[in-house]
């Protein structure tokens, strides 16, 4: 039994650290709504009439509108494609001995230990050759080796802690390797394929470097549009914090939509 | 030909041998326990007959067909893990019903099949629940009733009562003994514990270091144990056993010699005489429950170490000359630690083994 000191204590810390992660966001959506003189104003506005002018303005630019289809279709797509071919790769390696294995895992992680800048040249020079420049595929393909070794690392790990007893089991019941594979594990492991789709989702969405190197006109994406507003002789930050916003408000769903599933103890109750 | 057959199976890992050569066969409707300590390979080889584990060297027939390499789910088994293993995202009718899904039944026979096994079990109410909603004894049952459904040729059990608590575990047992009588399948049933051997059995297989110590039923077991470690297994409390040395050999009875003999020495009968010669050394086996105090003709001239009151018995705990040998009696006698005790048996429940532990 904690004190009830502890608990106040307790209470303040967390109080102060959700303050301190939520004020930039607060910025963030608070400024959106203000004329620029508002934003600029010091001390700074607390109290204001909001403007919807931002908003206006940004949907009003079928570049923002554009960017924002094409992270979508380029964030979804990889997501997907990245949870579809990680997961049955997390299986074989959680639950099969094979030549290769420890070192197949190896280049899974260290995918991840690459600087992207470093692969930025080579991946753009490829990708001209192979005429992808500015296209969906080329990001999408590019981010699939970034996210399927997170969802393959993630997923693993969630496949491993399942109890082997209850593939036997289900060997035995009759079940093949695949009906094990969509029965017994996918609906098992689903907090872990949640997190690692999330990762997958915000990764792609944000992702600004190779975006910019790879894309020109037609497939930008909403961080490169975001950041295109910076250019020139003014910073509209208004503009840039309505689109910020509406750069945010698809993770955010889209996490709260996966997060139901990343309840823990779904194994509770297999085995003693 | 019997209905499940072992020839002399054998598996290693790597260089390690777990199972060194078994051979074994049951009858149809036969209740068989696989019973040794920890390590022993009983586990292993009920998972070789279920298919999850490759057999390394031997063959393994079921109802006359050779299922060596067969895939688990062609073998007609159904196997009830210690860990229960049931689907913990199915509720209690998925859990039971898989396997016939995965079997293409058709789904009013399912419900037939799921109905009949859950009213057997007690498990009618509990069936729309999930595995973490119910308590040990109703997922055992429901591990049972996974089993049942499926009307395997065998049922194959591995320690399923070792996760419930003792009162549970006994009516468990009760239970398990009934649907072998009601279903009348075969069954292969693993366990460390020898009074689950005893009770359950048809015929016990006693394993150690993957090698069969003997087969037999429980009551030959009892009486007529191979060796020390059959002897000393099967019972509770185990078996004393005393070193003795042959002083004499005569016709149809030994002399031997202990310190905690009354006298020194001890006349035995036995028709083994000629197996031994004067100057060997036996091993004199006695069940505790076949000790008696205050006898007319004692035995063994023991000091009282101390009493384990159990209620309606006593368990005596005594020593003399570096033997420790238990007693086991009715009621509560009246002794107290230091007590000198003058303990007798029936010369027919005396076990005599050799020097290498071997029955005689």
């Amino acid at each position: 039994m904690r004190s009830k000191s502890g608990i106040l204590l307790h209470a303040i810390g967390l109080v102060l650290i959700i303050a301190f992660s939520l004020f930039p966001f607060y910025w963030m959506v608070s400024s959106s709504f203000k004329t620029q003189a508002q934003i600029l104003a010091s001390p700074p506005q607390w109290f204001f009439t909001p403007t919807l002018q931002n908003y206006a303005d940004i949907f009003a630019d079928a570049k923002v509108v554009n960017a924002i289809i094409n992270s979508l279709i380029v964030a979804t797509s990889t997501t997907l494609l990245a949870v579809a071919l990680g997961t049955p790769a997390a299986f074989a390696l959680a639950r099969y001995e094979f030549k290769g294995k420890s070192d197949l895992w190896f280049w899974f992680i260290s995918n991840r230990m690459t600087s992207p800048i470093v692969l930025a040249l080579p991946v753009y020079l490829i990708a001209m050759y192979a005429n992808l420049l500015d296209t969906h595929i080329v990001l999408i393909l590019i981010y699939l080796t970034f996210n399927v070794p997170i969802v393959v690392w993630i997923v693993t790990d969630q496949f491993k802690s399942i109890p082997p007893d209850l593939e036997q089991a289900a060997r035995l019941d009759g079940a093949d390797q695949f009906t094990i594979f969509r029965k017994i594990y996918l609906p098992l492991g689903a907090p872990g394929i949640a997190v690692s789709a999330i990762f997958s989702f915000i990764f792609s969405w944000n992702e600004l470097l190779y975006a910019l190197v790879l894309t020109r006109r037609n497939v930008q994406t909403a961080p490169v549009v975001a950041t295109s507003f910076m250019s020139g002789y003014e910073l509209p930050w208004g503009k840039i914090m309505a689109t910020g916003t509406v750069i945010v408000l698809p993770v955010t769903i889209f996490a709260l939509i996966v997060s139901r599933h990343m309840v823990r103890g779904l194994t509770m109750g297999a085995t003693k | 030909m019997s209905f499940l057959q072992l020839d002399t199976i054998k598996k290693t890992y790597g260089d390690v041998s777990v199972i060194k050569g078994v051979s074994f066969a049951a009858a149809k409707g036969e209740f068989v326990v696989f019973v040794g300590p920890s390590g022993c390979g009983k586990s292993t080889l009920l998972r070789m007959i279920a298919g999850l584990e490759d057999v390394t060297e031997g063959h393994l027939y079921i109802d006359g067909k050779d299922v060596t390499y067969e895939e688990p789910a062609k073998r007609e088994l159904s196997m009830v893990f210690q860990s229960y293993a049931l689907y913990p995202h199915m509720s209690v009718f998925e859990n039971m019903a898989f396997g016939l899904r995965m079997a293409k039944v058709p789904e009013a026979e399912i419900k037939t099949r799921v109905t009949e096994a859950a009213r057997i079990l007690h498990l009618e109410p509990l069936l729309d629940r999930k595995p973490r909603a119910l308590s040990g004894g109703q997922r055992q049952r429901v591990a049972i009733g996974r089993s049942i459904v499926r009307h395997p040729k065998i049922f194959l059990f591995d320690e399923p009562l070792s996760n419930l608590d003792a009162e549970l575990r006994t009516q468990m047992r009760v239970e398990i003994a009934k649907l072998h009588r009601d279903l009348g399948t075969t069954m292969v049933y693993v366990t460390h514990d020898q009074v689950e051997a005893m009770t359950l059995a048809d015929r016990i297989v006693v394993l150690r270091a993957g090698l069969v110590e003997q087969i037999g039923t429980p009551t030959e077991l009892y009486d007529r144990p191979a060796n020390t470690f059959v002897a000393g297994f099967i019972g509770s409390p185990k078996m004393n056993f005393i070193k003795a040395s042959v002083t004499g050999v005569g016709s149809g009875s030994l002399t031997l010699a202990n310190p905690s003999f009354v006298g020194g020495t001890l006349s035995v009968e036995t028709v083994s005489t000629g197996r031994v010669k004067a100057g060997d050394t036996v091993i004199v086996g006695l069940r505790p429950e076949h000790l008696e105090l205050n006898a007319a003709q004692p035995l063994l001239s023991l000091t009282l170490d101390f009493a384990e009151n159990l209620g309606g018995a006593t368990q005596l705990y005594s020593r003399s000359e570096g033997d420790i040998v238990a007693i086991v009696v009715h009621g509560r006698p009246d002794v107290k630690p230091g007590d000198t005790l003058r303990v007798g048996i029936e010369g027919r429940h005396i076990y005599l083994f050799d020097a290498n532990g071997l029955a005689l």
